[in-house]
């Protein structure tokens, strides 16, 4: 058997192993603990409060714009970044190139700003 | 150099998000099966740059990414502006439109 | 290595300012609009659409300039090409963008749209497709397809409390994105057999793989089927009827014309430069396209009771006829250079009669409040002169001469016939016989315009804009004029691609 499938066979019989252990100690305790469902166990846990309402509550709708041009803006840096690691190196040419780049962003916020996007009422 | 661990992790990716878009029938989720066959792009992207030692994957990978948030932008926003209208994002519900 | 590259010295690209010009007018007046619409609000909506009009035409004078100089230029290390092919294509982009601008002014005017962002946007998807007429690199292939597509998926659903409108947008966006997706995974195997992004390095590429390698094979037909995506070809035309159905008018018009010329201009530069030595791939793929578009359009159009959807569905067949040239491109001696021709032909003809048919209709649905068939009856009795360019635009779209759409076909049947290949007169025959169809519908539209009495009898005149007015002018003399004048007008649109040595 060649050293490369020996190490494969190490990684396969560890891996038994492990699922072996995990389910054997997991199994074993379901077989000793009592049981005894009530439907008040089944309630999700909040800090032993009741819980309100449908888990899949929607969040307001105001946190979507504030996420949406949060994430537009945030990957927009992958282009500074870039640009900014050899800044001494693209000296005038690259500011100008990265001063337009921004001036579009920019336009792009203002717009938001002007539009009342970015108040929270 | 590894690379056809890179292409069979990309290809997996790309399956299920097919199959996510031919499957799903909420809006979000697929949006998010559309996400996976980028994210495929782009590990295929990365690891080409890498195996054939040129920056050209990484840069486009990076275009990828940029283009992909506005693209989410416009989709999260068309979801939105659906439910706002309907009260459900179900895509089998949307049947205004047909002949 | 990678890392190696960061130790280069830096070298300042040079920049083609003259060949850039489009662009940079473009990109200035759209920033300029949304300046604009930022300073002064809701003021600003009585002058955004001129001033939308107003840069499209200035962004036609550098346009010019470097028609008259005439030069190929070649920019960013072959990334960025302007040459014969690009300009007429940005000419075609820029004269239809203007006209959908004219048809818009009152539509969006009227119905309380948001009007500063549309034509903001139209103009950044303008942008887009005068970007992927000159991009030569996937890179900038990809930016430009998605510049040009997504205003349009916003643009679609711009009527914002209307059901049929969003349906569309959300219908458009997931197909498009999808598309885009699939076409995308193509890409990044292509990079992968080339280790470049550059077309012509490609090109060199996949011919030193030769086309049986798998994987150029799968990044072939993954590309082509995004691209047939966006120019609506069958089995991928699904989006079509529904989103034209449900867009406002003149934003189905943008898309019908300019954005499925887009796709074209991207699917004939990477046919013909990225994978032209791969023809025994893309060849049958795109035959079945063209035979399946042309027939199932036409069929399905003949039994629509909606104008839009009849025009989304007959756009569907010409999608045929102008992907048709393509599936005898292969054949080297001229003959990529023959097609290429013959679907640029194809598509300026195709915009100036299908804009002009979205005019009339825009005009008559004003008044009747309906794009039903039977709403458009007995038009004659009331807009005579209207019924009279319908019927020009229908006819011209059948191919009856001497309007513009016969030569358009002449084109394509000239250079399917001069293959000499079997398929080739297969192909033709196919197209041969739709085009009887498709005079049967077209021909049956426009008898009810004439011959029928109007549905209530409601003979009061439609109400007429000097914009709209202007925008059937336009369309009217260039449908007329290739099909009276062909070779005059057809030097414009005998187009070389610099890759391809003309």
């Amino acid at each position: 058997m060649s050293d490369f499938l020996r190490s494969w066979l190490v990684l396969v019989v560890f891996g038994g192993l492990a699922v072996l252990l995990v389910s054997a100690f997991l199994g074993l305790g379901s077989l000793l603990r009592p049981s005894r469902d009530t439907p008040q166990k089944s309630i999700n846990y909040e800090s032993g409060v009741d819980p309100q309402g449908d888990m899949w509550a929607q969040s307001n709708i105001r946190y979507y714009v504030f996420a949406l041009m949060f994430v537009l803006f945030d990957v927009e840096a992958v282009f500074i970044f870039p640009w900014a690691t050899r800044l001494e190196v693209y000296d005038v040419f690259g500011l100008v190139e990265m001063a337009i780049f921004i001036f579009i962003l920019a336009l792009g916020l203002f717009y938001a700003w002007r539009k009342r996007l970015l108040r929270w009422v | 150099m590894l690379l056809n661990q890179f292409l069979l992790l990309s290809a997996v990716l790309f399956s299920i998000g097919v199959y996510g878009v031919l499957a799903r029938r909420n809006g979000v989720l697929v949006l998010m099966s559309i996400e996976l066959i980028l994210n495929a792009v782009n590990i295929n992207l990365v690891a080409f740059g890498a195996f054939r030692a040129t920056v050209g994957g990484e840069v486009f990978a990076l275009f990828i990414i940029a283009v992909a948030a506005a693209e989410v932008g416009v989709g999260l926003a068309m979801v939105l502006l659906m439910y706002r209208n309907r009260r459900s994002i179900d895509l089998t519900a949307i049947d205004q439109l047909r002949g | 290595m990678a890392v190696d590259l960061l130790t280069l010295a830096f070298q300042r690209p040079h920049i083609d300012w003259h060949g850039i010009a489009p662009e940079l007018v473009l990109l200035g007046v759209g920033a300029l609009i949304t300046l604009v619409d930022i300073v002064f609000l809701e003021k600003a909506r009585p002058i955004t659409a001129a001033l939308a009009g107003l840069g499209l035409l200035a962004t036609a004078v550098p346009l010019l300039t470097l028609a008259a100089d005439g030069t190929d230029r070649v920019m960013f290390d072959g990334a960025y090409v302007v040459d014969e092919f690009s300009l007429v294509m940005k000419a075609i982009f820029l004269l239809s963008a203007y006209v959908v601008v004219l048809l818009s002014t009152n539509y969006v005017a009227e119905g309380d749209y948001w009007e500063n962002e549309y034509y903001g946007l139209l103009l950044a998807s303008v942008m887009g497709m005068v970007m992927m007429a000159s991009a030569r690199d996937l890179v900038s292939i990809f930016v430009a397809l998605e510049l040009l597509s997504i205003p349009a998926y916003l643009m679609v659903a711009w009527r914002k409390r209307d059901l049929r409108s969003n349906e569309a947008g959300l219908k458009y966006y997931l197909m498009g994105v999808f598309a885009s997706a699939v076409m995308l995974y193509g890409m990044s195997l292509l990079y992968g057999v080339s280790g470049s992004t550059m077309l012509d390095d490609i090109g060199t590429a996949v011919a030193a793989a030769g086309s049986s390698v798998p994987v150029v094979t799968m990044a072939i037909v993954f590309i082509v089927a995004g691209f047939a995506f966006k120019v609506s070809a069958v089995p991928f035309h699904t989006w079509a009827p529904d989103v034209y159905e449900g867009a406002p008018t003149p934003v189905t018009a943008f898309l019908a014309v300019a954005s499925k010329a887009a796709g074209f201009v991207a699917l004939l530069v990477l046919v013909l430069v990225a994978f032209p030595s791969a023809s025994d791939v893309w060849e049958p793929l795109v035959w079945i396209l063209a035979a399946a578009s042309m027939t199932v359009g036409n069929m399905v159009a003949l039994r629509q009771t909606n104008v839009v959807r009849l025009m989304a569905y007959s756009g569907i067949a010409q999608t045929g006829f102008m992907i048709a040239p393509l599936a005898v491109a292969g054949h080297g001696g001229g003959s990529a250079d023959q097609a290429l021709s013959a679907v640029v032909t194809y598509l300026a003809i195709y915009a100036a009669m299908n804009l002009g048919a979205f005019a009339v209709i825009i005009v008559l649905a004003r008044k009747t409040g309906s794009a039903e068939t039977t709403s458009f009856a007995g038009a004659f009795h009331y807009a005579p002169g209207l019924t009279v360019a319908m019927t020009i635009f229908l006819f011209s779209l059948a191919g009856i001469p001497p309007l513009g759409g016969w030569f358009a076909k002449f084109e394509v049947f000239r250079v399917l016939a001069t293959a000499g290949e079997p398929w080739g007169y297969v192909l033709a025959a196919v197209g041969a016989v739709n085009s009887v169809i498709a005079l049967y519908y077209y021909a049956a539209l426009a008898r009810r315009m004439w011959a029928d009495d109007a549905p209530d009898g409601d003979h009061a005149p439609v109400p007429m804009t000097p914009s709209l007015a202007s925008a059937l002018g336009i369309c009217g003399i260039v449908t007329l004029a290739f099909g009276v004048a062909p070779q005059l007008v057809a030097r414009f649109t005998d187009v070389t691609l610099a890759a391809l040595g003309g």
